[in-house]
């Protein structure tokens, strides 16, 4: 039984405490504010612009206009980048997740893996235009595949954006899996192939699916790879061999336009992309609060 | 990567050795000369033995395992004590080969089940787990999968389909004791009972393949004791069946459960023996001290 | 890890000491018996008998002493052994505590003088002697370890055993018909038998010197297959 009272937080110590903590939530408003504003300004411009033209009609490359219906709303754009970021997604999230498989399930602590680790970590730091300007020398001056621009090659570039981000989120995802789940699958007498995709694959699920859809909604809002390898078209043909138009792109030319209507159209694509992202985002969240691996 | 393994709902080609050798040749015998200790429990015909024999085994460089020699009799159960890092686990694991998973590590020697070297250079790794199984420390059911997916999973990682498996769910949970507290509650995820009823589950998935053997990896360390004493309640049922070969840390479970036991030290076996004997009056002094408590 | 269950193995000794402690009184007693029959005193017999309290009590503590040990510690091996090899030996401590009680409940009866006859009454104060010797190398023998000294028990016993019988003859011959003879010497006698029993206990303890150290149980002389005298 201890006889001398226990010490009580001193003046000085309470001061400091104040001091940190008020020094804390200035650090996070300041850090909210430049957020707050974006989203305040993109409300405040492209909220006007937001109707039932906007969505259905293809911007008809008009310069001269004060209302949609002459300039044209940014249909194509959306389904341009519908298409492009599916075809981007199928391309990336499949090897990224492959890759991933290969860096933990096989070569977990090997050479070769911290080599392949480092490259994955170098891709994530390559500037978007890096990738844009890699599939325009090679894709695009050389013509493959018959036309220079076209959209599957902005596909190409958006998915080597993507990958790396896929790559390291499910790599992640993969090491969180107990090694104990391995071990008994093993024990079962299953070959590994099998307990990777049995067991491994369908436990990690919840986790690489929000990891890609993460990559999914940074690939979509990308713009500088898009316009060195797909340019724009105004019209949605839907053919990813051609020319296609991005919502990216769409904003990029038209922000530039002397025409405040058009700028305002711009403002509302902008708007549009942050809804799509936003949505992407919360579609993610959701899984991951419902996953059944308890991180 | 190893190529797709074709299905096939028999089992390769060591298993079919196995049974047509144990069904031809008398049972092996077992280590020391003495009389069994329960008369009738020693071999019995379709009963499965391991024989050990001059085995090492490396975790890199590290020579954990050296020169064990060591004889498992059928449907016995026989338990390895020993302190921590004394290799008890590792000689487990390279029974059912799992050793080998760790990156770096290997082992050398021989390893029978009954006359077949499971280390032979044309056994299926895949073969020998089919019939060796394992259970392990931590309970782990598939977290993806219900009780009755959880107790077939072995099957259907094996690749064996069939209309059976409600049958063999049924069984397999019966024969771990868990069938009735579970029966209304197949399809409810497996991750959701109890600690005890989880370990249960692993068992009845184990024994759902129908293996010879049995190996458990201190099944009942992170069970409270009411689940740990069914649990080895459950070992002596099981045994009619198997031959179960478990690692404990705990004496007085080995001295229950056990019908021989095997202590071991730095990597060497240094007693094996009928369990009264090695807890009433063991020969060798380190094994006497390490069940006295003096060190370990 | 050197030394540990320290408190365990200090029980353990403590039980021993506690044990083996009771030899100790159990040679006092003796001695106090065989004075009080020497020399007739009545008083002295009494407190032997009284002090046969103390020698239960002491069977009961070792006793509670083992069945706490045996639940709380769960002893194996040679741990195992000697706290079942010291449940009889307290056991048999308890026995020749008993023993020494019939001798001085007889030692009234003995009151005759002169003695009727003098060589018995020399013969079972030598028996005396022998079993104090013989408790006392028990105790030895148990502390120790020694199986040799617990075996050469038998010998002692085997002297023990030709005095009794020898009392016995005597008995046989100095007896007569006088009545008052006679319950002289049928009391000598059973005290003879006393002090006989009291060397067989000894002998049983030094059997459980035997199988703690070597784990096997034998008796040494097996009543029904008696050594060739």
């Amino acid at each position: 039984m201890t006889t001398v009272p226990l010490k009580s937080v001193s003046g000085r110590r309470r001061r400091t405490d104040h001091i940190m903590r008020g020094l804390i939530w200035a650090g996070a408003i300041v850090a909210l504010i430049p957020l707050v504003l974006v989203i305040y300004y993109i409300l405040k411009k492209g909220l006007g612009v937001i109707s039932g033209n906007l969505f259905t009609t293809d911007p008809t490359g008009a310069t001269f206009g004060t209302d949609l219906s002459v300039l044209g709303g940014i249909k194509s754009a959306i389904l341009g980048t519908l298409e492009m970021i599916a075809l981007a997604t199928l391309i990336s999230v499949p090897i990224g997740i492959a890759i991933a498989v290969w860096l933990v399930e096989y070569g977990r602590g090997t050479k070769p893996a911290s080599v392949i680790r480092y490259l994955i970590d170098v891709m994530t730091g390559v500037p978007s235009v890096v990738f844009g300007l890699f599939i325009y020398v090679t894709l695009v001056e050389s013509q493959v595949g018959g036309s220079g621009f076209a959209g599957w090659k902005g596909a190409i570039a958006i998915s080597l954006l993507m990958l790396p981000i896929v790559a390291r989120s499910a790599e992640v995802v993969l090491l969180l899996v107990p090694d104990s789940l391995r071990e008994s699958a093993l024990a079962l007498g299953a070959p590994r192939w099998r307990v990777i995709f049995r067991i491994v694959l369908p436990t990690a699920a919840p986790g690489l699916l929000t990891g890609s859809l993460l990559a999914v909604a940074r690939g979509a809002g990308e713009t500088a790879p898009l316009l060195f390898t797909v340019q724009a078209t105004l019209v949605s043909s839907g053919d990813l061999t051609q020319r296609m138009n991005s919502l990216p792109v769409q904003i990029f030319n038209d922000i530039q336009s002397p025409n405040s209507t058009i700028v305002d159209r711009a403002w509302g694509a902008a708007l549009t992309l942050v809804a799509l992202v936003l949505i992407i985002t919360l579609i993610a969240r959701f899984i991951a609060s419902r996953s059944r691996l308890q991180t | 990567m190893t190529p797709p393994d074709e299905t096939s709902p028999n089992r390769t080609e060591v298993v079919e050795q196995q049974d047509a050798a144990s069904a031809a040749a008398p049972q092996a015998t077992v280590g020391a000369p003495e009389v069994p200790t329960r008369p009738g429990e020693g071999a019995r015909a379709g009963g499965h033995t391991i024989s050990v024999d001059d085995l090492d085994a490396y975790y890199g460089e590290t020579h954990a395992i050296r020169g064990v020699s060591i004889d498992y009799a059928a449907n016995d159960v026989t338990a390895m004590i020993g302190p921590s890092g004394c290799g008890k686990s590792t000689v487990l694991r390279c029974l059912n080969r799992m050793h080998e998973e760790i990156t770096g590590a290997y082992a050398t020697g021989t390893v029978k089940l009954d006359d077949t070297d499971i280390y032979g250079s044309s056994i299926d790794v895949v073969a020998v787990r089919r019939s060796i199984g394992m259970v392990f420390q931590k309970p782990n059911p598939f977290p993806t999968m219900s009780v009755a997916d959880n107790v077939s999973a072995g099957l259907r990682l094996a690749g064996v389909k069939g209309k059976h498996k409600d049958e063999v769910v049924e069984k397999s949970l019966r024969d771990a004791g868990l069938w009735e507290e579970v029966k209304e509650r197949l399809s409810e995820p497996g991750v959701g009972l109890s600690g005890g009823q989880q370990q249960r589950l692993c068992i009845a998935r184990t024994i759902a393949i129908q293996p010879d053997i049995i190996l458990m990896d201190e099944p009942c360390s992170a069970l409270d004791p009411i689940a740990t004493l069914k649990i080895e309640e459950l070992i002596h049922e099981l045994k009619r069946q198997y031959t179960i070969i478990i690692v404990t840390h705990n004496m007085q479970q080995a001295a229950r459960v056990a019908d021989r036991t095997a202590f071991f030290w730095l990597g060497e076996l240094i007693e094996l023996g009928p369990t009264e004997k090695i807890f009433t009056k063991p020969d060798n002094q380190r094994t006497e001290d390490y069940v006295s408590g003096k060190f370990g | 890890m050197p030394g540990t269950r320290h408190a365990f193995h200090e029980e353990l000794e403590n039980l021993e000491k506690q044990a083996l402690g009771a030899l100790d009184m159990i040679v006092a007693t003796l001695e106090r018996a065989l004075e009080a029959l020497k020399h007739q005193d009545v008083e002295l017999a009494q407190i032997v008998i009284s002090d046969d309290d103390r020698i239960d009590g002491r069977y009961l503590e070792v006793h509670q002493g083992i069945l706490t040990l045996l639940a709380t510690q769960a002893p194996v091996a040679t741990d195992l052994r000697t706290v079942a090899a010291l449940l009889h030996v307290i056991k048999h401590v308890e026995r020749m505590g008993d023993q020494c009680v019939n001798i001085a409940k007889l030692i009234p009866i003995t009151g005759h003088e002169p003695p009727v006859d003098e060589e018995m009454l020399a013969t079972v104060v030598r028996m005396g002697d022998l079993a104090i010797s013989e408790v006392r190398q028990a105790k030895q023998a148990f502390e120790l370890r020694d199986v040799g000294l617990a075996q050469d028990l038998v010998r002692q016993d085997e002297e023990i055993n030709k005095l009794n019988r020898e009392v016995f003859r005597m008995g046989v011959r100095a007896g007569g018909s006088d009545e008052d003879r006679l319950e002289w010497v049928l009391t000598i006698v059973m005290v003879a038998r006393a002090l006989e029993r009291v060397g067989d206990n000894a002998v049983d303890i030094g059997e459980q010197v035997a199988f703690v150290v070597t784990g096997l149980f034998r008796e040494f002389s097996d009543a029904s297959h008696p050594l060739p005298s």
